[in-house]
């Protein structure tokens, strides 16, 4: 009893203490502190190196930085947002989330703000990018600046390639065929992976196919035409694939598929994004330094469309510091961060000018297959729905991958729900 | 296994001897060893360098032992997060005693109408029953319009969904058995109710306040819907949603991982004996 | 005295709970503000919804394995910890470590436990020759899995209501048995099961209350998966609520959610009231 006594009272003390500096350290004067909702891993690595770089400026501007992944990221940011409770000043945005954020009015009016200052954006930004920062996309009022600038990348081991004389494939079928002919001949090697995860990771990683095939979740007229022959040629084939991938696939997040390019123990990566892979040809992070090639997704019955996947940084209206989130958003998508970022953490930059770098083309030599990709790149359906239809769908393709359902019925199942979603 | 030993006088040396003795303790030994593996798999990855915990072989002693990971966490700001537990825990803990004390006190002494004391406890009791998801939708409105949210008294308030049956439900236990006579007595010498309260009947019902507080503050500190709903602000996240967003951010980080684990770890183990004790008499006293 | 003790539980109990009922008459979109009354259609789909079935099985498998297995275990070590022997304080501190830990510690370690490639069960399992098993990622096996965990948690908390339980046998009624020549499993089956009866019986219900909430040991190894081989109906209600922000569905899942676990009350609560008269 005495001893539970004594326990209580030395975490009192303690508690009191740590509350004490809290409180010492929150009480400076005109100090700001922005709360900012981000990405975890790389992302969340990038957030830091820019806040300590903005407060070398503005040392009275303190930052919260909270690292989520990208599902808890959404969930805790739209309910936050909704409310009103504002306890965010800068969130990041998925870009196929944006229209759901924009079309509610949570975001702040970035136009308007630029406007009250007397300046305006610059045209440095990569179309593209800063046209899923707007609303309606394209060309409506500017909501979101373009922090990351992803495109879906397909990589291969060349050195593996070579020694089975395989063609770079250009075609999915040639990279069923070199699966094929790896898992016969490198039993330490994984032929194929990808994010099998659940939700978001799954259907990046199967759009790409998915169009590659000519099917699509959403036509033009935002009408769903997922259940279709080709949308079941692309699953048939997906499933194909996971054959030659790790048993644990249906749990793979980026980190899985990341470590396994960098070690050396995986072959072909049908999805990865720049800002994984930014240390591959870093000897001492990586095996296999200069044995990868980093490219656009092959071709089928399509050609190749890279998927854009770009994340925005947006003030929420709820904000109460808007001016200081305003000024560090600025700072954040400013050439000179960006290639900060770039070079220090690897995160893929927004600006052409950034991407032209001759430094940077140098360490990433994809750079130059990114920046296409982002000027030509295909966006996902903009609806204010996609993140249900993303999960929706998700679902029943994990279905599928682990068994659990056929590729028809996973096709037909997903089409029939995700016509109750957009209906 | 044997339960009672039947034949005294048989010498100790056949009885230790005795296959199933030997059974009891084999099985005994299995039970806490399978008890103490994970536990020992926690503290000894926190102590393994980053590159050791990711090897493809686990090691089961570390090759290098380090402090790095506890370094890591704290330079992370984890005691920020050490502490908003324990305000949470000890803010909840407080509300329950108190609203629970005097809750309890009152429904044991007065006689309410329309059987509202036992309708009363009766819902409380369903409360404690159900999953408290079912409640947090509505819960997260009421406390963002009330501007509770990312707010450590917020959540030490949405606790008393767990807390507060708990120890309403002990404590008029309790009181039920401290006479009235005594309370009588205290008034005729002209303490007045708020003396009595505190002088005669808490003294007296010291047990089960103790336990109600310890339990509370078990339960606070192992909460998670509700701080994964209600706290948004990195500086107010408790430990438990640190570790998920550990989880969820470092896929092969567990050397961090677990150091965070063994830190929020060590002031509940010091409570396992006083736990088992009071769990273990609670049950004893509800079984009379 | 008792106002504040009301006005607190009502504030956090009777408003939430009317609000969510009503809820679940509506198709109520939390994102576009939307309330259309829909009378009984979010009952009728969802209890059409293939998932929402699978999250009522999933729990309804976990509430029985988990609390079974538990009230097994934890009567074993009661049994076991019966006589006294040198050690049995110090053996009895480290069964009941567990308990202590917070869940999402409990989660994070097995998490790695369970891990596919690196974690130590596969590798101990490939060693002896058996085979990699996918801890948390076969569907067949995941749930298996979680109930595993929290059997590890919470069978110290079974043990010691036991233990206390088998203090009131006097241990004359055993010797008796015993001398009538009864083994261990005749003593344990008619005498000590019997007479343990209702506290076996407060206990188990004890588990399933308990785990019928089970949301954080999913959130934190599976996320429901794979597939929804491990949703829950509080991992159901979560995603309904929290990622389509259909509060409608949530509201009438929850509404279901409350008339499974009434039954459950309707057995407990009479319990409980005699308990304290």
């Amino acid at each position: 009893m005495k001893r539970v006594v004594l326990a209580i009272c030395g975490l009192a003390i303690v508690a009191v203490s740590l509350w004490a500096r809290g409180v010492e350290e929150s009480g400076t004067e005109e100090s700001i502190t922005l709360t900012i909702a981000g990405r975890d891993g790389a992302y969340g690595e990038a957030m830091e190196f820019a806040t300590a770089l903005y407060r070398e400026q503005n040392p009275n501007v303190e930052f919260e930085i909270l690292t989520l992944s990208g599902s808890a990221l959404f969930e805790q940011t739209v309910v936050d947002l909704r409310s009103g409770a504002g306890s965010y000043d800068v969130i990041l945005i998925d870009d196929p989330n944006a229209p759901q954020y924009m079309a509610a009015g949570w975001l702040a009016d970035l136009d308007e703000m630029y406007a009250q200052r007397g300046v305006s954006l610059d045209s440095d930004f990569i179309g593209p990018a800063v046209g899923v920062g707007r609303f309606p996309a394209g060309d409506g009022t500017l909501y979101a600046l373009p922090h990351v600038g992803n495109v879906a990348l397909f990589a291969y081991r060349t050195d593996l390639f070579e020694e089975y004389g395989l063609a770079p494939p250009d075609r999915w079928e040639q990279v069923a065929a070199a699966a094929e002919v790896l898992a016969q001949n490198e039993p330490e090697v994984t032929p194929v992976l990808f994010r099998g995860s659940k939700g978001n990771p799954i259907v990046t990683g199967f759009l790409p196919i998915l169009w590659a095939f000519g099917g699509d979740v959403l036509n033009a007229e935002g009408e769903v035409v997922l259940d279709s022959p080709e949308s079941l040629a692309a699953l048939e084939f997906f499933l194909r694939l996971s054959r030659f991938a790790p048993e644990g696939v249906a749990n793979y997040q980026s980190a899985q598929v990341r470590d396994a390019l960098y070690n050396g123990s995986g072959a072909i990566a049908i999805e990865v994004w720049p800002g994984w892979i930014a240390n591959i040809n870093n000897p001492d992070e990586s095996a296999v330094v200069d044995q990868m090639q980093i490219r656009a997704h092959p071709g089928q019955v399509r050609g190749s469309s890279p998927m854009i996947g770009i994340w925005l940084a947006a003030i929420p209206e709820s904000s109460r510091n808007k001016d200081a989130a305003f000024d560090f958003l600025t700072f954040l998508t400013s050439e000179e961060t960006q290639r900060r970022i770039a070079r220090e953490v690897g995160v893929p930059p927004t600006r052409v000018s950034v991407h032209q770098d001759p430094e940077l083309q140098e360490m990433y030599f994809w750079y130059p297959a990114q920046l296409d990709g982002l000027q030509n790149g295909v966006a996902r359906p903009r609806t204010d729905r996609w993140s249900e239809i993303e999960s929706n769908l998700g679902e029943y393709l994990q279905l599928a991958l682990i068994g659990e359902i056929s590729a028809r019925e996973a096709i037909a199942q997903a089409d029939e729900q995700i016509r109750d979603i957009v209906d | 296994m044997r339960l009672h030993r039947i034949h005294p006088g048989i010498d100790q040396a056949s009885i230790r001897r005795h296959p199933a003795r030997l059974l009891r303790a084999a099985a005994i030994a299995v039970l806490l060893i399978l008890t103490l593996l994970p536990l020992y798999w926690i503290v000894v990855t926190s102590l393994k360098t980053a590159r050791e915990v990711i090897l493809p072989i686990p090691t089961f002693f570390p090759r290098t032992v380090t402090v790095e990971n506890y370094r890591a966490v704290l330079d992370a700001g984890v005691l920020r997060n050490f502490a908003n537990s324990l305000i949470t825990a000890g803010l909840s803990t407080v509300i329950s005693i108190v609203l629970g004390f005097t809750g309890a006190y009152a429904l044991t002494r007065y006689r309410f109408p329309l059987r509202f004391n036992t309708l009363f406890l009766v819902w409380v009791l369903v409360v404690k029953i159900l999953p408290p998801m079912v409640l947090s939708v509505p819960l997260y409105e009421l406390f963002s319009s009330a501007g509770l949210l990312n707010r450590l008294s917020g959540l030490a308030l949405v606790y008393q969904v767990y807390t507060l049956p708990y120890a309403l439900w002990i404590l008029v236990g309790f009181l039920k058995g401290v006479p009235k006579e005594l309370e009588e007595a205290a008034q005729i010498d002209g303490a007045g109710p708020g003396a009595t309260l505190v002088r005669i009947i808490l003294p007296l019902s010291a047990g089960g306040v103790t336990a109600t507080a310890i339990f509370s503050a078990i339960m606070a500190w192992d909460e998670f819907l509700f701080a994964l709903l209600f706290l948004r602000r990195p500086s107010m996240l408790t430990l438990p949603l640190r570790i998920a967003n550990y989880i969820t951010e470092y896929e092969t980080e567990w050397g961090r991982l677990m150091a965070i684990g063994v830190l929020s770890s060590i002031p509940l183990l010091l409570l396992t004996n006083f736990t088992y004790k009071r769990l273990s008499e609670g049950f004893t006293a509800s079984l009379k | 005295m008792v106002a504040p003790t009301v006005g607190v539980v009502a504030f956090l109990t009777v408003y939430p709970f009317v609000t969510v009922f009503s809820n679940s008459l509506f198709e109520y979109d939390y994102i576009a503000g939307t309330r259309t009354f829909v009378a009984l259609d979010n009952y009728r789909s969802i209890v059409s919804d293939p998932q929402f079935v699978r999250s009522v099985v999933n729990t309804t498998l976990f509430v029985a394995l988990s609390t079974s297995s538990q009230t097994i275990a934890g009567l074993v070590l009661a049994l076991l910890y019966y006589e006294r022997f040198r050690g049995r304080r110090i053996a009895t501190t480290i069964t009941a470590f567990p308990m202590m830990l917070s869940t999402m510690v409990v989660s994070a370690a097995w998490r790695t436990l369970f891990h596919f490639d690196i974690g130590p069960l596969n590798v101990i399992l490939q060693r002896i020759g058996l085979g990699r098993v996918g801890w948390l990622i076969n569907p067949d096996i995941a749930l298996l899995s979680i109930v595993v965990v929290d059997l590890w948690q919470w069978t110290p908390f079974v043990f010691i209501m036991l233990q206390a339980a088998l203090r009131t046998i006097p241990r004359e009624y055993l010797e008796a048995a015993r001398i009538d020549g009864n083994g261990t499993i005749g003593v344990v089956s008619r005498i000590v099961v019997p007479l343990l009866g209702p506290h076996l019986l407060t206990v188990a219900l004890l588990r399933t209350i308990d785990t019928f909430r089970l949301f954080a040991k999913v959130y934190a190894l599976t996320g429901g998966g794979p597939g929804n081989a491990t949703e829950t109906i509080s991992y159901y209600i979560y995603r309904e609520a929290y990622r389509y922000f259909n509060l409608g569905r949530a509201g009438a899942a929850s509404v279901l959610a409350f008339g499974v676990i009434a039954l459950v009350a309707a057995v407990y609560i009479p319990r409980l009231l005699k308990e304290h008269p």
